[in-house]
């Protein structure tokens, strides 16, 4: 098929409300990257004035961070059939990336430091508690190796060799998952809940991380993976993607890890 | 003078003990730093107050209320420092003497420490006015204690949330802490900052508020970086008639009825400092409160037109014969104002230095926040430095939208950075320098040959 023909748009979960820490590079990233390539895109908010079709016109989620009274606003709109709409797309395989404050919603719950429990959408079989406004805020840069079974598969596809994520991780809440599978172990920083070395989750083909950064930039390869599995999707058949220049993501990665003195490959091979 | 007054009031309240104590507490700091200096350790900005307030708890509250005239408190996330200068060079002019504290020491041992310096050896204080910039999370700390006589509520923008809670959050804690003040001080708050205004609107205090009233200066549209768009008294989404950076513009709810607090001064009627817009506030916040303190509109213009800028604030210097002017950029509305003031001046070439260090907040992810769309779109030629040059770099990457010539040059290297963007500069045009605050010292330090910390 050709590039010039096709086209993904964008699912952009509330970008006044959810844009806390540059998550919105992620979006930048997958625009331009497909730009890059040729392939056409389109950004679509999903908020307030969504319609339920709206939901369903997109072939790709992003969703960031946000601070507690926005969560809150957001899962006052996020409800009923938005909620099943949703719900209904990352359960049928739309790929996505949620970072920190929207998987937190993603999840059963979250337990914000002050007020009430705020309900998530149960699709993420994860807990979010928040242990109080005295407990130590996870901040830091955060290495991880992407152990979900088939993420990782289709990752070392892409790569050639296991996938780091490098990111930085800045949440109150702590997460517990349930029988969802984790993203990763964490080789440097805190992740979930800075106990038990997870970070993230993988259901489907949705990500849940708390590595801001934002990740996709510094870890192209997640974002031709998500480019990968949302047109496989969309157009049903598999469309190997052009390589790119990502000298400055490597050189990015390669300084950061020196820095961390971790040692983890870093070629980017696509 | 009603809270000049009651400082003089509590300072014969003063008892023995603590007044001796206060006197080994100001002895002690200022043996420190003398140390400090002479061993060139650095500029002892925060530490003798450190050391002094162990001895005397109560030192901020003692130094505070015998500074003659009143204290000046000044906070907001950006544009503290430039509004300080202003303010202090406008009322040296007038002939009062001025304490001040030095740029970013603005926690309260900073703040003791600015007020140890004018002190003498007993601890007695011999200022009209101390200027005090705050760091916003600790204004609530110390408003008891200084019982400032004018508080000026710059502006509220998401900076450094590694360290900080919210927007909502900071802006209710001043609110309830200024509640507390008594009624005769002056509060000077930003009514096209949202929040700020909707504070001013519940204080019983004399509010008076300063803003824009120059519709042409209207973004086209409401920028990325913003924090917040929605009425603080019901929540709704606000309906803003425009723009002037990040969410301060012209606003109402449709829903509550609330909109923007009423100017006190007719922004049209001055000038303002330096270039960029956010400058026009800095300047209309300082030229407010020094009305209210009295002084001649003559002084405060000429101070204006004759204002020479902070460190790294918009600053120029001059390099091998070619002009340097820096921009401080510290965070997402910051660095985009900064932008648009090089973009409005022109000049083809550009050095951006990112640093992750404490004083820059660690994360660095506030760049994709930054419409550098903007930047990279005139084209000509960038350099990146600083520690995390190439997360700058990759962000410049993906903001190019086709190719028009942009000439992107990485280099770890700051001096040899500073000298490449030097050699690009034309002759006749300046070479704009957007640097996060420990690189700004840094750039400042290449240029001058001197450290100033």
């Amino acid at each position: 098929m050709n590039s010039e023909q096709l086209e993904l748009t964008i699912g952009w979960l509330y970008p006044t409300l959810m844009s806390t820490y540059g998550d919105r590079g992620n979006v930048i990233c997958i625009q331009q990257r497909l730009r890059w390539r040729g392939y056409k895109v389109q950004i679509m908010p999903l908020d307030q004035n969504s319609t339920i079709a709206d939901i369903h016109s997109v072939d790709l989620l992003v969703g960031g961070g946000a601070q507690d009274r926005q969560q809150e606003i957001v899962m006052r709109d996020l409800r009923g059939a938005k909620a099943e709409a949703l719900r209904e797309k990352i359960d049928t395989g739309t790929p996505g990336v949620f970072t920190c404050g929207a998987p937190q919603l993603l999840g059963h719950y979250y337990e914000p430091a002050v007020g009430l429990r705020i309900e998530g959408l149960g699709l993420f079989d994860f807990v979010s508690v928040h242990p109080g406004l005295n407990a130590r805020r996870c901040i830091g840069n955060l290495v991880i190796e992407v152990t979900a079974k088939r993420l990782a598969e289709e990752l070392r596809a892409i790569t050639g060799s296991p996938a780091y994520v490098i990111g930085f991780e800045n949440h109150g809440g702590r997460t517990q998952l349930g029988q969802v599978e984790a993203l990763g172990r964490v080789i440097q920083g805190l992740g979930n809940n800075g106990e038990d070395g997870t970070e993230g989750a993988f259901y489907q083909n949705a990500i849940a991380t708390y590595s801001h950064g934002p990740v996709l930039p510094k870890n192209p390869f997640i974002a031709d993976w998500l480019i990968q599995t949302a047109l496989r999707q969309k157009y049903q058949e598999s469309i190997s993607l052009a390589p790119l220049d990502d000298t400055l993501a490597t050189q990015a990665r390669e300084a950061m890890f020196k820095r961390l003195r971790v040692n983890v490959p870093t070629a980017l091979k696509l | 003078m009603p809270v000049a007054y009651q400082g003089e009031a509590v300072g014969k309240e003063i008892q023995v003990l603590d007044r001796l104590r206060l006197g080994f507490a100001v002895l002690t700091a200022k043996t420190v730093t003398f140390i400090v200096r002479s061993l060139r350790l650095g500029a002892a900005s925060v530490l003798p107050g450190e050391i002094a307030s162990r001895i005397q708890p109560q030192l901020l509250q003692l130094l505070s209320s015998q500074v003659q005239r009143g204290v000046i408190l000044v906070a907001g996330t950006n544009g503290k420092t430039t509004t300080s200068l202003l303010l202090s060079t406008i009322l040296e002019r007038q002939g009062w003497q001025v304490a001040h504290n030095t740029a970013g020491a603005n926690l309260e041992n900073g703040l003791i420490t600015a007020l140890l310096e004018s002190a003498n050896l007993i601890g007695q204080l011999a200022v009209d006015y101390a200027i005090l910039e705050v760091d916003e999370n600790v204004v609530p700390n110390v408003l008891p204690a200084i019982q400032p006589r004018l508080i000026l509520c710059l502006n509220l923008f998401r900076d450094q949330l590694d360290r900080y809670g919210e927007v909502d959050t900071i802006s209710r804690r001043w609110g309830q802490t200024i509640a507390t003040l008594p009624s005769e001080t002056v509060v000077i708050p930003n009514a096209d900052d949202p929040t700020l205004s909707y504070m001013g609107q519940q204080l019983t205090q004399k509010v008076l508020f300063f803003g824009l009233n120059e519709p042409e200066q209207y973004l086209d549209e409401i920028p990325h970086a913003v924090d917040s768009i929605y009425c603080p008294n019901c929540g709704h989404g606000l309906e803003y008639q425009g723009v002037y950076l990040s969410h301060l513009g012209d606003y109402h709810c449709p829903s509550c009825g609330f909109h923007k607090g009423k100017l006190a001064i007719n922004s049209q009627d001055y000038p303002q400092i330096l270039i960029g817009l956010y400058n026009k506030y800095n300047t209309l916040a300082a030229v407010l409160a020094a009305q209210q303190l009295g002084v001649d509109d003559a002084i405060i213009c000429d101070t204006i037109a004759n204002f020479q800028a902070a460190f790294g604030r918009a600053e120029e210097l001059e390099f091998n014969g070619k002009k340097v002017r820096i921009l401080l950029s510290k965070n997402p509305v910051g660095m985009n104002e900064t932008i648009r003031a090089v973009n409005d001046v022109g000049g083809q070439t550009k050095l951006l230095v990112l640093n992750d260090r404490t004083p820059d907040g660690t994360d660095v992810s506030w760049i994709w926040d930054v419409d550098t769309e903007k930047l990279v779109e005139r084209g000509g030629t960038l350099v990146v430095s600083g520690d995390r040059v190439y997360d700058m770099a990759l962000r410049l990457r993906y903001s190019q939208q086709g190719d028009n010539g942009l000439q992107l040059i990485v280099e770890e290297d700051l001096k040899k950075a500073i000298a490449t963007a030097l050699e690009h500069t034309p002759e006749d045009e300046t070479l704009h320098i957007l640097p996060t605050y420990s690189a700004m010292l840094e750039v400042r330090e290449v240029l001058t040959g001197r450290k100033i910390l």
